[in-house]
């Protein structure tokens, strides 16, 4: 874990996180008992590295907030709340509103359970998370917030609903394709048979998650985001969970679903039948890239630069299943080193046979130097291995760099300010058919 | 100047009386103002908005050579991610044909820094922010986390002045300390002047040539002006009043935004200082008139007919230049005025609300008079007494304008739009999505590249506007397809409901 400054933080705070996780929510309002900025900085941060994700129903700078002031530090914020929370209730509609806090009132320990209770105990739907941006970057937000959920909002089931699942991982705003990376894995799993709880999407209501907890399995397309609510719900709801890597393209979308299969005892038939079928329906697009691929040797170098998620995810793909060279991947996120042995463990057993050099990277200016220390060196002779053609898949941070390679790139991971991102996905089978057009439209678009 | 012996610059609450929060007419403003019954007031119902910290990053990060430490929690500098894209654009106008965007750090203060001091991290990131990017200077921002755990920025700064070679610039800037996001302004200017210009000596801008060099350094010396610019304005903005401040012989020094920290260390030894938005530098040019003998013009922002002309006239009068400046009017008025002959039936008559900073909006809001649309409603996120004038020519035209004081809070926008029904909505980055959403054609009301300055600027903004209310299909369709979060109820209450005053206790 970084214990120092970073630069150019890719990405939310803790309140951000929760912020946009709350937002994505169907009939979710956030209400922010934080100063006033809080919500401008989020918002911002928001139009410059989502793709272009909008405020939507009650977000951006309609998020209600207390915007407490100094007095406030010095005397306790919570009547100021209170009055905020009653303020909010007569004239914003929703069917729950959660209270997340700022560092401010984290600092000073306002106590903003009693507020919960006063209204919630009033039959209105409020719960609350202290959810202080010094309290983690925006993938810890969307965790409070979830696991907050799990323990206070999700309805107790009697009974388990056998093939009903909860899928997690995806942190909306972080990943700025979260949309359609849910809903392109929800898709994928319903053809299994299975009933999908994908929260997020025009697809999901609150209803959805209110009855969570009658799941039979929690599934995170992650190794690292969410593990806190998957705990609250095996606690709380005595549902167990599943990790596995961000599955893009075929080779690890069949590792995903064997495993889900697996655990949920799914037929072995029904499961390579949909294997089988997904795999024709892949091919029945990439034979007719085949074509330019081999004749305009589409094969690159790679550097790979995103968080925890994407950085394996897209390695994996474009090796694997692209035939392309991924030497050097950088992954942004801050992580524990056991944590940073399972990205190296995926990395590690690329069926391709690709060795690939894996750093643990947050800042944007740094990633060149990492490269230079494994690039081709230069030898006296007239003929030069070089690291070309190349490209740059990362965040538009890289952008610069790819330039200074000279090498193609694509915006990918956060921040995502040169793209317009709606319902994109590059999860699955399918999504990887969508990463495939978009990393060969930069090479195509210069001919 | 006493202000400048302090560590932070006083809050505008204070120094000027400013208020967020009115609502009422351009002529029902005045009084209550003048008499103090504006402080102290507050809204039971907020929504989350702009703090001091935001207009920092924006003004700060757009500058050379400089790196910005935000030193706060890991979200406080993401704005940034935002503003970056005009940083990319103003450096490659100054022909970086590779630019990077702003380059700033976070500390990234986390539960055990809260707890026991972050002081130690900023250090480092000073130290290393110096050693990797050997910048001219760093600029390093308080937010709220440091304010409250009591973080000694100015020790810091002290500390290791003689440690680093960038100049050390602590700027004060938590967002709790003031609700008047504009006390930003001062709080930047005045650790520029404290830590960069103050203590700074001719003898950086040396003479080679004793006699033919010094001589001609004397004659710029004597045309050159500081040009205050804001970060709202884009580089066709910059170019066009350059382009007019020009015609009167004059040489910019341009600052502070997409400045090279030299600008600043020049700035005293430049014959006088324009300003561009009387709310934004009064702080910066009263210290450097008073200590420096730089005098400053500036109680108009270029923006409108009337308004640039008055603009240009307040410089000339400064230089001795009154006669070429009327020339230089009559000229570009009369040219603007065929320019603008087969837009202007198009644009009478038609309505329009207007919301962003205090200046700009009530400046926008004469511009569109000017171009015969009638203004409806106007929503400065500020006001204090150099909104007055402005405010009063508004007044002149129709007193029964709606005025709104508030930085954003779409709630009151939205039920004023619902009122008013416009057809043409002009606002800040971000108010205008809640507009859109009630089917009203939009113009930002700065940015996007494009010009607002100046008599081009004019020109360009009634170009716009019409071609906004020639297809306004995109949101025509959105309001039939979204909705506000407000309940039915809200648009039947008073918009100012939430405004709680407190006048007794003013």
């Amino acid at each position: 874990m970084t214990n120092r400054f970073i630069e150019r933080p890719r990405g939310f705070c803790a309140l951000g996180g929760a912020v946009l996780t709350a937002s994505a929510l169907p009939g979710v309002v956030p209400i922010m008992h934080a100063a006033m900025g809080c919500g401008g900085s989020i918002y911002w941060n928001q139009y410059g590295s989502t793709g272009y994700l909008g405020a939507g129903y009650c977000g951006g700078l309609s998020v209600p907030s207390s915007n407490i002031q100094e007095s406030d530090i010095v005397f306790g914020g919570l009547d100021r709340l209170d009055e905020q929370v009653r303020s909010t209730l007569e004239i914003v509609e929703a069917d729950l509103y959660v209270i997340l806090t700022g560092c401010t009132p984290d600092i000073i320990g306002d106590d903003i359970e009693s507020v919960v209770r006063k209204y919630s105990s009033g039959g209105q739907s409020v719960i609350g998370a202290e959810t202080g941006g010094f309290r983690g970057d925006g993938y810890a937000g969307y965790d409070i917030l979830l696991s907050a959920l799990a323990n206070s909002y999700v309805k107790p089931a009697k009974a388990k609903t056998p093939n009903k699942i909860n899928l997690f991982g995806v942190v909306p705003g972080q990943d700025a394709f979260w949309r359609g990376n849910l809903l392109k894995l929800r898709s994928l799993l319903e053809r299994l048979g299975l009933e999908v709880n994908s929260f997020f999407t025009e697809r999901d209501s609150l209803t959805g998650l209110l009855g969570s907890g009658e799941a039979c399995l929690n599934v995170l397309v992650s190794d690292f985001f969410g593990l806190r609510t998957a705990e609250a719900y095996e606690r709380r709801h005595g549902i167990p969970y599943l990790t596995n890597p961000l599955p893009i393209g075929p080779s690890a979308t069949e590792d995903f679903l064997r495993r889900v299969g697996e655990a949920l005892a799914i037929p072995r038939r029904t499961l390579e039948n949909l294997i089988s079928d997904e795999r024709r329906g892949y091919f029945r697009y990439v034979e007719r890239i085949a074509d330019a691929y081999n004749d305009l040797d589409w094969q690159r170098y790679a550097i790979i630069v995103g968080d925890a998620n994407y950085a394996p995810a897209l390695t994996k793909f474009v090796a694997d299943d692209l035939g392309w060279l991924p030497r050097l991947t950088v992954v942004t996120t801050s992580l524990e080193g056991k944590d940073e042995e399972k990205i190296d463990r995926v990395l590690g057993n690329l069926s391709c046979g690709c060795k690939v050099k894996v750093v643990y990277e947050t800042d944007p200016s740094e990633v060149a130097g990492h490269f230079w220390r494994i690039a081709p060196r230069r030898s006296d002779s007239l003929h030069q291995l070089s690291f070309a053609p190349a490209f740059v898949i990362g965040s538009h941070l890289e952008r610069p760099l790819a330039t200074d390679l000279g090498a193609e790139h694509l915006t990918v991971t956060c921040p995502v300010g040169n793209r317009v991102v709606l319902n994109r996905g590059y999860a699955g089978f399918e999504g990887s058919l969508s990463l495939i057009e978009d990393l060969l439209s930069v090479i195509a678009f210069q001919r | 100047m006493d202000y400048i012996k302090a560590n932070t610059a006083p809050r505008r609450e204070d120094r000027l009386g400013t208020c967020i929060e009115f609502g009422g007419t351009v002529g029902g403003i005045a009084e209550p103002f003048c008499q103090g019954c504006l402080k102290n007031r507050r809204r039971s119902f907020s929504q989350g908005t702009i703090c001091q910290l935001l207009p920092a990053v924006a003004i700060l990060t757009s500058l050379q050579d400089t790196v910005v430490i935000v030193h706060g929690a890991i979200g406080c500098g993401g704005a940034a991610h935002a503003l970056g894209a005009n940083v990319r654009l103003g450096q490659w106008r100054g022909g970086d044909k590779n630019p990077r965007g702003a380059l700033w750090l976070s500390t990234n203060l986390n539960e055990r820094d809260v707890t026991s001091g972050g002081e130690e991290k900023l250090r480092q990131a000073i130290v290393e922010a110096d050693k990797r990017y050997r910048p001219e200077a760093i600029v390093f921002l308080s937010t709220c986390v440091p304010g409250i755990i009591g973080d000694d920025i100015d020790g810091v700064a002290r500390d290791l002045k003689d440690k680093v070679s960038a100049a050390l610039l602590p700027v004060h800037c938590e967002g709790f300390k003031s609700k008047v996001m504009a006390t930003a302004y001062d709080a930047i200017f005045h650790s520029f002047l404290r830590n960069l210009i103050d203590g700074s000596d001719e003898t950086e801008f040396p003479v080679f040539d004793p006699e033919a060099a010094q001589a001609s350094e004397a004659i710029r010396r004597k045309r050159l002006v500081n040009l205050l610019n804001v970060s709202s304005m884009t580089g066709p903005d910059q170019k066009e009043l350059i382009r007019l401040l020009g015609k009167l012989g004059l040489e910019v020094n341009m600052l502070p935004c997409d400045a090279h920290p030299e600008a600043f260390r020049l700035a005293p030894l430049a014959s006088l200082s324009v300003g561009v938005c009387p709310t934004h530098d009064d702080y910066f040019m009263s210290y450097l008139e008073k200590r420096y003998a730089v005098p400053y013009v500036g109680s108009h922002m270029p923006i409108g007919i009337e308004n640039t002309g008055n603009w240009l006239r307040g410089v000339a009068a400064k230089v001795g230049q009154e006669a070429a400046a009327e020339r230089i009017i009559a000229q570009e008025e009369a040219e603007l005025g065929r320019a603008l002959e087969p837009l202007r039936p198009k644009l009478k008559g038609k309505t329009c609300v207007l919301s962003a900073g205090e200046i700009r909006t009530l400046s926008t809001a004469r511009l569109v008079q000017e171009l015969g649309l009638e203004v409806l409603a106007v929503r400065p996120y500020h006001y204090d007494p150099f909104g007055q004038p402005e405010v009063e020519r508004l007044s002149d035209v129709n007193p029964g304008i709606r005025l709104n004081v508030a930085t954003a809070q779409p709630f009151e926008a939205v039920n004023i739009l619902n009122r008013v029904e416009p057809d043409l909505y002009i606002g800040h980055n971000s108010d205008n999505v809640w507009a859109a959403k009630c089917g009203t054609a939009v113009l930002p009301i700065y940015g996007s590249n494009a010009i607002y300055s100046g008599y081009a600027g004019v020109f360009d903004v009634a170009r716009r506007i019409h071609r906004h209310l020639e297809n306004n299909s995109f949101n025509e369709r959105l309001v039939k397809n979204v909705r506000q979060p407000y309940r039915e109820s809200w648009y039947a209450e008073d918009p100012y409901k939430y405004i709680i005053g407190a006048e007794l206790t003013a």
